[in-house]
């Protein structure tokens, strides 16, 4: 019988500890407390004096912290705490330690096949207030997830990654449960050999690696070059200098000659990748400081004052502020936005399989974004009636000191602004906040998962800002805080599980799901498609096995020469098989697919595929 | 791929190393690296570096493969190194100076391309012209921003940050202050104004920035604020100066007052309490203090208005603690649902755990007290008393001190009391006096017993030397027993001048030895002389425990008399009772026994006793019955003793 490890029910046990809190920190990740088979102690008690952790009579006053994982990260704690220094048992792992005195608050023991985690006190609230790699310390310890997913979307910047093996990167992404990354393209909008060669290399690795790669532009910032190129194009700020505001060279879309020039651009750009999709992102004006900042304040060039004083018959630069400038200005930022997703669906005509996202910040949350940046969602979603794109919602610096909550309140609050709620998405920001917020600047650890998780749950899918931006130590249990289960039961050697968006559940093998053999699996996870199945060891495995795949699955059936699967996905899918197929039916025609090594490319949209291996290919 | 690996094999110099402790763990990571198993590669690294950390080779290869799986800044990191280890190689400069470019490091960028480029690097002359230039831009379009709208906080902001990256301190000071001038609750822009002062050499102007930064700001700053102070507590002027550059930093200022409390500058306190106060009229602990110290002085007008604000504040453990001063009943308040050990249920645990002698438990709950008011002196009474009975006597004597300032009499008058019996233990000289003069049934007599010591104190030596003057007497001198001998410590009539040393107390232990003269000041008929060399020497341990009224002590003395006939004594005395405060109810269990096997030396005796303590009196009345352990004693195998004395010690 092949049971799931995590499935092994050694009893959590919570001597001294909150048992809350930790189903909380757990959760993040999917695990339930009851199967966590490890024990955990917070503070003084009779199990850790007995075990070695002894309360000395010094005491220490503890606000910074340190994680031996990670020694450079601040994490300080915004309310101090007076506590015991306390003795280590010779054989105990120290993972975190206050960072002055070095005295040891976390701590893991391994002994005779037992795991325990010790804390100096309780991970305080909200749970992740005082220690964020907790759930890094459990793993080490030996905490297996047993769900994950692999659907999230991840932006990728190459100015940070200029030298890193292609393949490596993208290996780790797949691994992380990274389904599509955006790639910063205005990197690329002008032909250079060097720069093209690097990202066609990002590209192939990608899809070997069944990962789909879009084209994020930011406009109005079109490149560096086109910025020095045309001067007669640059954005003016309310003090009448170039727009050259934080990292972005804003350009004037609003002039004909300029958005035509881009647009120019844009199809090049894309027809010279082998992209999967295009992310629009941002496109509206700046800054965050709206009206109150003159010196950011955009857009304020000679198109835009002239258009606007012949309706108004005043020069918005004398009335910036006024409200019938800042209408005008969110409706400006609609217009071009209306009219950048149509220059794209054009593109798509010769492109069919490219997916649209347009990323735009949240101003149903926080409503004061139409005003400063132009950011008017209401006015775009009645777009997704005429375009098929994918809203991707991004929740504005202003925010992002909040909770995990506020994604089920931002669901919430757009679900009732579309009919297509299955085309909204969310952009979590993992980026220094300028809030006071505590105990990182950055989300990591506990803190992240507990983002991810609730988006998650909360959005058909989840974006990541930025993958480099994204910590190290969490690069392991991101696939598992981005798995959403409603349901986990066990019977007997069956596992009941139920999900919205499809899961993939840890096995080991051959399993049947719902009673029939299941050919989406590689040796480790089971892959199931939305609803409740029932997962249970199988007698062999089948003949031809989906390893991997990047839509979201529907159905599948192990057929006695191969696979039958349904799906749906917005842009090219990729099936990662055990081996190439010969022969390819989409929707009960054969077709001559595209391949690389073993991933077979497959059409976006809703298909019906059948693969048969009665003669089968080895891979190249 | 191939290249980086043959590159590396060059730069080491591999094939020459195979005598290098190193090299086995370098094989595996270049054959790891040959795989493109990076991460087996970067371990193999790792554990060369820990081999041989100066080789600068080592941790440019480690940097070249980091950079393999996007890990940039550690990359740097060992760039960084390598080029620390060997600064002539412009080339690991460069590399770093790139990745500190990427990693947003650019004046540190900056400045390697600087150094790099005026030894005619064309690369790095380069690099630092793309550096410099948008700096240069943005320096010159943010100052026009601020000249045209002087209150344009981030166009300061940004300038300054600008200017700070191109190493033009000057401006960037300039505007970082103008920038929190603006928000002033903004203080993490006085760690960049600080860091900007301590480049431009002015180290005090530095140092009041960095204070009130770590002061009155939010956490993060004040930590790392902490990180750029000094580790010892800053001074007076130093204090003074951070609240001249932040004068709205409330919390800074009461640091300052509570430091001149501390220093018994109280006048200075009070002002800056009042200064407190009226800026920040929510600041109801300051309040409070400040009608304390108004109270202390009989300026009840003063200070009622303060206390009456504390009292409808919302403070409500506050607001008890100035009930208690002015002795108004308590108010009973909602217990709040959030928090599970309230600030009351603190004091009130430790003060149980101390009178139950559970003193860690006490100590833990006493400081959560503390912490939750500040201005409990009762509490600062207790948590000295916690470290009294712990044997932690100078951090005794700092809650005994604090306490002393409590505006309720009683408590200051116990820790007046308590802290001016403590200190001379721990004064550098200590002199101590005591006097025992005491009748016995026994021996029908009135025997006198005395000792002046002066003691030094020397730091970090656990040795004490001293003067010693002991005076003996009995006022009959008729217990001249034995053929040559008197019983010790009985019948004498000498003043002995000694120098002696003893330890430190050690779990209750003392060990001490004199070496002086004896001069009788009356004769006895087998005097040897009227001036005796007399050494002496011994063991003693003392123990007391106490539960609740219930007490048990022993004294347990060791004691080596070289004058008479080279004897060595054991005394133990033991006594268990009840304390009903100022009189103890006992029962004693004594020993003693000798060497020599003297009668008088060798009994038990057992029997009721009690004690009455007045101030540093203490008067004993015991009734022993006692049992000698050597035949021969001229009294009869069994005595009864009635023994009435007057203890006195003074200590300075």
């Amino acid at each position: 019988m092949h049971l799931l490890a995590s499935f092994v029910f050694l009893p959590l046990t919570f001597a001294a500890a909150d048992s809350n809190s930790w189903s909380e920190i757990l959760g993040t990740i999917g695990v339930n407390p009851s199967t966590l088979g490890i024990e955990i102690l917070e503070g003084d008690s009779p199990r850790s004096t007995s075990l070695g952790f002894r309360a000395t009579a010094k005491r220490i006053t503890v606000r910074s912290v340190e994680d031996l994982r990670n020694p450079k990260l601040k994490i300080v704690w915004e309310k101090s705490l007076d506590l015991p220094i306390y003795e280590m048992p010779a054989d105990a792992r120290i993972f975190t330690r206050e960072r002055w005195q070095q005295a040891p608050l976390v701590a893991g023991l391994q002994r005779d096949g037992h795991a325990i985690l010790w804390l100096a006190t309780s991970p305080g609230s909200p749970r992740y207030a005082r220690f964020p790699y907790l759930l890094q310390a459990l793993a080490d310890l030996g905490l297996e997830p047993p769900f994950r997913s692999a659907r999230l979307w991840a932006f990728f910047d190459s100015s940070y990654r200029l030298r890193a093996d292609p393949d490596y990167l993208a290996r780790h992404w797949r691994a992380a449960g990274i389904q599509a990354i955006h790639a910063a393209a205005w990197h690329h909008w002008e032909p250079d050999p060097q720069s093209d060669e690097y990202l066609r290399r990002l590209v192939e690795a990608c899809h070997r690696q069944a990962i789909q790669v879009y084209a994020w532009l930011e406009f109005p910032h079109v490149s560096e070059r086109f910025w020095e190129s045309h001067p007669e194009w640059r954005e003016k700020t309310a003090l009448g200098q170039d727009a050259h505001l934080d990292w972005r060279k804003l350009i004037n879309l609003a002039n004909p000659q300029a958005a035509a020039t881009v647009a120019d651009g844009l199809r090049a750009l894309i027809t010279r990748f082998d992209w999967d999709g295009v992310n629009l992102a941002e496109l509206y004006f700046e800054s965050l400081e709206g009206a109150a900042n003159p010196a950011r304040f955009t857009p304020m060039n000679d198109d835009v004052r002239a258009e606007f004083k012949r309706i108004a018959g005043v020069d918005p630069m004398e009335a910036f502020a006024s409200k019938p400038f800042l209408d005008f200005r969110a409706d400006l930022a609609r217009r071009l936005q209306e009219e950048w997703i149509g220059r794209i669906k054009a593109i798509c005509k010769t492109k069919p399989n490219l997916d649209l996202v347009l990323t735009h910040v949240d101003d149903r949350y926080d409503q004061t974004m139409r005003d400063k940046i132009g950011a008017d969602a209401a006015g775009l979603l009645p777009l997704l009636r005429q375009h098929d794109f994918t809203f991707l919602i991004e929740d504005p610096a202003t925010v992002w000191h909040l909770g995990p909550q506020r994604y089920r309140d931002i669901s919430g609050k757009y679900s009732l602004l579309t009919d297509f709620p299955e085309k909204l998405a969310i952009d979590i920001n993992i980026a220094e906040r300028y809030q006071d917020v505590y105990p990182l600047k950055q989300q990591t650890g506990t803190e992240l998962f507990a983002l991810v998780h609730t988006a998650s749950a909360s959005f058909p899918r989840v974006a990541l800002y930025f993958e480099n931006s994204i910590a190290r130590e969490d690069w392991p249990l991101l696939a598992a805080s981005s798995a959403f289960v409603e349901r986990a039961e066990r019977t007997g050697s069956k596992l009941a599980i139920e999900s919205r968006r499809g899961v993939g559940v840890r096995w080991k093998g051959p399993a049947q799901v719902d009673n029939r053999p299941w050919p989406v699996a590689n040796d480790t996870i089971v892959w199931l498609p939305p609803g409740a199945h029932v997962i249970e060891p199988a007698a062999s495995p089948p003949v031809l096995r989906i390893l991997d795949f990047t839509g979201d699955l529907r159905s599948a059936k192990a057929l006695a020469d191969g696979v039958e699967l349904a799906y749906q996905s917005n842009a090219r899918a990729m099936a990662v098989l055990e081996r190439r197929v010969s022969r390819v039916e989409i929707d009960g025609e054969s077709v001559e697919p595209r391949w690389m090594g073993n991933v077979l490319f497959l059409p976006r949209g809703q298909h019906l595929v059948t693969l048969t291996s009665r003669d089968t290919q080895t891979s190249q | 791929m191939g290249r980086l690996i043959a590159a590396l094999l060059v730069i080491n110099g591999i094939v020459g190393q195979a005598a290098d402790s190193a090299f086995p763990v370098l094989e595996k990571a270049y054959e790891a690296l040959r795989a493109h198993d990076y991460d087996r590669a970067i371990v193999a690294f790792t554990q060369a570096i820990a081999i041989t950390p100066a080789r600068a080779s080592i941790h440019k290869d480690l940097a070249y493969t980091l950079l393999k799986t996007g890990e940039t800044e550690a990359a740097r990191d060992h760039f960084g190194e390598a080029a620390r280890l060997d600064p002539a190689d412009d080339h690991v400069a460069l590399e770093y100076a790139f990745l500190c470019h990427e990693t947003k490091q650019t004046a540190v960028a900056r400045r390697i391309f600087d150094r790099v480029r005026k030894r005619g690097n064309t690369t790095a002359a380069a690099a630092f012209e793309n550096i410099d230039r948008p700096l240069r831009d943005g320096i010159a379009r943010w100052t026009q921003a601020v000249a045209i709208d002087p209150s344009n906080f981030s166009g300061h902001e940004e300038l300054a940050r600008l200017a700070d990256q191109r190493d033009e301190f000057a401006l960037a000071a300039e505007h970082y202050e103008k920038a929190w001038r603006l928000r002033p609750d903004r203080r993490a822009l006085l760690l960049d104004l600080g860091r900007m002062w301590q480049a431009l050499n002015r180290p005090a102007d530095a140092m009041a920035a960095l204070i009130a930064a770590s002061r009155g700001a939010e956490p993060r700053t004040a930590e790392d604020a902490r990180a750029l102070l000094p580790a010892r507590y800053p001074y007076v002027h130093e204090f003074e100066l951070a609240l001249a550059l932040d004068p709205s930093n409330a919390l800074l200022r009461r640091e300052l007052a509570y430091l001149n409390l501390q220093m018994e500058h109280r006048r200075e306190a009070e002002g800056l309490f009042e200064r407190v106060v009226e800026e920040s009229p929510d600041d109801l602990l300051s309040a409070a203090q400040l009608g304390f110290l108004r109270l202390s002085r009989g300026d009840e007008n003063g200070a009622m208005p303060l206390l009456n604000r504390v009292l409808a504040g919302r403070d409500d453990e506050l607001s008890d603690r100035v009930r208690a001063v002015l002795k108004m009943p308590p108010v009973l308040h909602k217990q709040s649902e959030t928090s599970r050990t309230l600030p009351g249920e603190a004091k009130m645990l430790g003060e149980k755990s101390l009178e139950k002698g559970y003193l860690k438990d006490a100590l833990k709950y006493l400081r959560v007290a503390h912490e939750n008011d500040p201005v409990d002196f009762n509490v600062m009474l207790k948590l000295g008393w916690a470290h009294n009975l712990l044997k932690e006597d100078e951090e005794a004597l700092r809650w005994f001190n604090l306490a002393r300032r409590s505006p309720d009499r009683s408590t200051a008058g116990e820790a007046n009391r308590a802290f001016h019996n403590l200190r001379p233990a721990l004064e550098r000289i200590r002199t101590s006096i005591w006097f025992y003069p005491m009748y016995s049934t026994r021996w029908h007599d009135v025997f006198t017993y005395a000792q002046s010591k002066t003691e030094l104190r020397l730091s970090g030596v656990p040795l004490r030397p001293y003067v010693s003057v002991r005076f003996i007497a009995d006022v009959r001198g008729a217990v001249g027993l034995g053929a040559s001998l008197g019983p010790q410590f009985l019948s004498e009539r000498s003043v002995i001048l000694a120098l002696g040393i003893a330890t430190q107390p050690w779990k209750g232990i003392i060990g001490w030895f004199e070496a002086g003269e004896a001069l009788r000041y009356r004769g006895a008929p087998n005097d040897l002389g009227r001036i005796v060399p007399d050494y002496r020497g011994g063991v003693a341990y003392a123990k007391g425990i106490v539960a609740g009224r219930a007490f048990a002590e022993t004294n347990l003395d060791g004691i080596y008399v070289s004058r008479f006939a080279n004897d060595m004594l054991l005394y133990s005395q033991n006594r268990t009772g009840f304390t009903f405060a100022p009189a103890q109810l006992f029962w004693n269990w004594n020993l003693t026994v000798d060497s020599r096997g003297e009668y008088w030396a060798n009994f038990v005796e057992t029997g009721p006793g009690v004690k009455l303590r007045l101030h540093n009196i203490v008067f004993s009345v015991s009734a022993l019955r006692g049992l000698y352990l050597v035949t021969g004693s001229p009294r009869g195998p069994m005595y009864y003793d009635l023994r009435i004395g007057i203890w006195y010690a003074l200590t300075r």
